[in-house]
């Protein structure tokens, strides 16, 4: 009897034991006896973080609580977490588009009540990172903690192997790639199995062609903007390395974050990788030997005829603090963020390889873990006009899929670059 | 449930108090979820505001979706190749496992250990295994090419359906060697005096005995096809592009990373109802409602 309901049963059960799986507690906002509760990524920089809550905790009253979560579902867990009254009062984020919904939803401060109190936590922090945590023209993050600018990583030894010298111009880059093609050597590798990676060449040709303020437009509702000759050029110039091969083959079924690409240039295999600035701690942590003395860098190349100056750079600007409007001690979380420009802070970043990007961050560069690399970023980011945050950071999360699956299908060929412009088009802005 | 079995007189049925603790567990961690689902995929909840009503939206957009019905069929296809290919391999494992061969104890042990992994480190193992600059395929490059499984779809489907064969097939087995074990000796003696060989024993008296073993096991795969998630998350991520996007990370798209958990709810709908059908089917095909032994006439 009822072996046709039970097998119902079973085939709904295991379906919705897989949606059921949300909700979780969170860690307790006891905000009457005195704390803040601070939610940050759980990442190797926590000791950072961990330093700067003991240090205010000894002077206040008001205690600050640090309460980690593990990376890959830090995002996740603030979503969750954010509307109930389990949410924390302090929050790590990327600025942007990361932020903007809890800003629509009327959760967060505006800082500038802050700022008028104490100018210095916005005068002390680069203004193009800064900026990025403005919402509607209101400041709602403070830098938190290192700059993650996208530079191009290449292997020192291969290039001059094969008589190449770093490229300072796309001609140059793609003129290199057809030699070390012949060498048979994979011009660049690419971790196209996370999607993201890729993402970041349509990020530089879009700026170096159609300028920084493509993007804006197009974030900011303007859909025609995908539709632009500029945004066209864009898209053939990416396709054309494509399919020059420039990416190898087989770029689907190798992934960054597993280590697979960065393997292909610490063993020679490859020549160039675009990459965040933490590229340089990957190669560190995989390979000591070529990060210390085998692994160059450049800035993107430029680009003849384009409207993007050759300076821009694109990436994540830096991680912030945004502060919740509940909370019950704003002036204890003033007092905190005033920490993230303190001398302790930049030299702690710095000890441990990020790039704290306040102003006076420059007289302690000497102190960072590898010192020509910090500087080299430093002025990179200081001297950049436009600081164009990753395009899955600057929309919001609910657009990250949809335009991953369509860079994806773009460089692959499975759409056209109709299609792709269809699909940009498509996404959600606000 | 509904039907009353005309039971052998004198057995007395079991009363339903012994069913409550197990229908109270049902109700508040299946039926309660299903219900609010239902809710949930008329609204437009994002997770942070209050979720308010939009009718049928959801139902259109997802109609119109060419991903949702692409993702439908490659789950229906992954879960067809994963019934294809598992059962052969486990059935006769499972066959050979349930003699008496020297070294057999020691090599099913040996072969059951994929069942003792969690899915997520078997996906992440295949990953490095299955490197195209620096897994098997850079050395066998006449069978595998440039070595690009996962950059198109029938290569990744294919790596997809090899690991689940890989870590499922110990299951099944052993599911098989239950049932080979149940099948009387006397048979196979009786086969014997007739003059079978070992094949012709196999077709005409193991594959009939476990012909419920059979539809078990087929339930299992079936519903465990549908409901494919882990592998899929780690091995492709849906990819390349959506090629390998069964319905189940579909919805984990829409609910947790787009954050549109109104769509992902008409998804998880969507399954139940497939999933639920599929089910239905392979009971009702296979006899299994009427659950006849097997062991007649001994």
């Amino acid at each position: 009897m009822g072996s046709r309901f039970a097998a119902i049963a079973a085939a709904s059960a295991l379906v919705l034991g897989m949606t059921a799986a949300c909700g979780s507690g969170g860690a307790s906002s006891d905000a009457g006896s005195g704390t803040i509760h601070v939610m940050v990524y759980g990442d190797a920089t926590n000791k950072v973080e961990k330093q700067i809550a003991e240090t205010f905790n000894k002077t206040s009253k008001v205690k600050v609580v640090l309460d980690t979560v593990p990376g890959a579902d830090y995002q996740q867990k603030l979503q969750t977490v954010i509307n109930t009254p389990h949410a924390p009062d302090v929050f790590f984020n990327w600025g942007g588009g990361s932020i903007k919904p809890f800003v629509k939803a009327g959760l967060l401060l505006p800082l500038d009540g802050f700022i008028a109190k104490d100018p210095g936590l916005k005068s002390n922090f680069l203004p193009s990172v800064f900026n990025s945590a403005v919402v509607d023209g209101k400041p709602y993050g403070v830098p938190m903690r290192g700059t993650q600018p996208v530079l191009l990583f290449h292997n020192k030894k291969v290039l001059a192997d094969a008589g190449l010298t770093p490229p300072r111009t796309w001609d140059e880059l793609v003129a290199a790639t057809r030699a070390l093609k012949a060498k048979g050597i994979t011009p660049i590798a690419l971790g196209g199995g996370d999607q993201w990676p890729t993402l970041m060449w349509f990020e530089y040709l879009y700026d170096r062609i159609g300028g920084p303020g493509l993007l804006q437009r197009a974030v900011g509702g303007d859909r025609e903007a995908w539709a632009s000759e500029d945004s066209r050029k864009a898209l053939a110039a990416v396709k054309d390395l494509a399919d020059s091969g420039a990416f190898g083959r087989s770029f689907d079924s190798v992934k960054f974050t597993d280590g697979g690409s960065p393997a292909l240039v610490a063993k020679g295999r490859a020549a160039f990788e675009l990459m965040g600035s933490w590229y340089y701690s990957t190669q560190q942590d995989a390979n000591p030997d070529f990060a210390e003395s085998g692994l160059g860098y450049t800035g993107f190349p430029t680009l003849n005829g384009g409207k993007g100056d050759p300076a821009d750079v694109v990436g994540n600007t830096n991680n912030f603090y945004s502060v919740l409007k509940k909370t019950k001690h704003p002036e204890a979380a003033a007092a905190f963020l005033k920490l993230m420009y303190s001398e302790e802070f930049v030299k702690a970043q710095l000890a441990v390889g990020n790039l704290p990007t306040t102003v006076h961050t420059v007289d302690f560069l000497d102190t960072a873990a590898s010192p020509a690399y910090s500087k080299y970023q430093y002025e990179l980011v200081k001297a950049a006009p436009s600081f164009q945050l990753s395009w899955d950071q600057a929309y919001p999360q609910s657009a990250s899929t949809p335009m991953r699956t369509a860079i994806q299908q773009y460089v692959d060929g499975k759409i056209d670059a109709d299609a792709f412009i269809k699909a940009m088009q498509a996404l959600p802005t606000s | 449930m509904t039907r009353a079995p005309k039971s052998a007189a004198g057995v007395a049925r079991p009363g339903f108090a012994w069913a409550a603790p197990a229908a109270v567990f049902f109700l508040l961690f299946a039926m309660a979820p299903l219900v609010l689902v239902a809710v949930l995929s008329f609204a437009n909840w994002d997770g942070i505001t209050e979720p308010h009503f939009n009718g049928l939206d959801n139902w259109v957009a997802l109609i119109h979706d060419p991903v949702m019905s692409q993702s439908v069929w490659t789950t229906l296809l992954l879960t067809a190749l994963g019934v294809l290919t598992q059962t052969p391999v486990s059935l006769l494992l499972g066959v050979w496992a349930a003699g008496h061969q020297r070294n057999r104890a020691v090599l099913s042990a040996v072969y059951f250990v994929p069942l003792l992994l969690s899915a997520t480190a078997v996906s992440v193992v295949w990953r490095a295994v299955l490197d195209p600059n620096f897994g098997v395929p850079a050395q066998l490059t006449w069978l595998f090419g440039d070595g690009n499984l996962l950059g198109s779809r029938s290569g990744a489907l294919a790596v997809l359906t090899f690991v689940g064969v890989w870590q499922f097939t110990p299951l099944h087995a052993l599911i098989y060697q239950g049932g080979a074990r149940a099948i009387p000796q006397v048979l196979y003696q009786a086969a014997a005096v007739d003059g079978a060989g070992t094949v012709r024993q196999f077709i005409h008296i193991t594959l009939p005995q476990l012909r419920n073993t059979v539809i078990t096991s087929m339930v299992l795969m079936v519903v465990g096809g549908l409901t494919t998630f882990d592998t899929v998350l780690i091995l492709t991520q849906g990819g390349p592009g959506t090629d390998t996007t069964v319905s189940a990370f579909y919805m984990y798209q829409k609910g947790f990373k787009s954050y549109d958990f109104g769509a992902a709810s008409a998804i998880a709908l969507v399954l139940v109802v497939v999933a639920t059908l599929v089910s239905l089917a392979v009971v009702k095909f296979s006899g299994y409602d009427r659950m006849r032994g097997t062991a007649e006439g001994l």
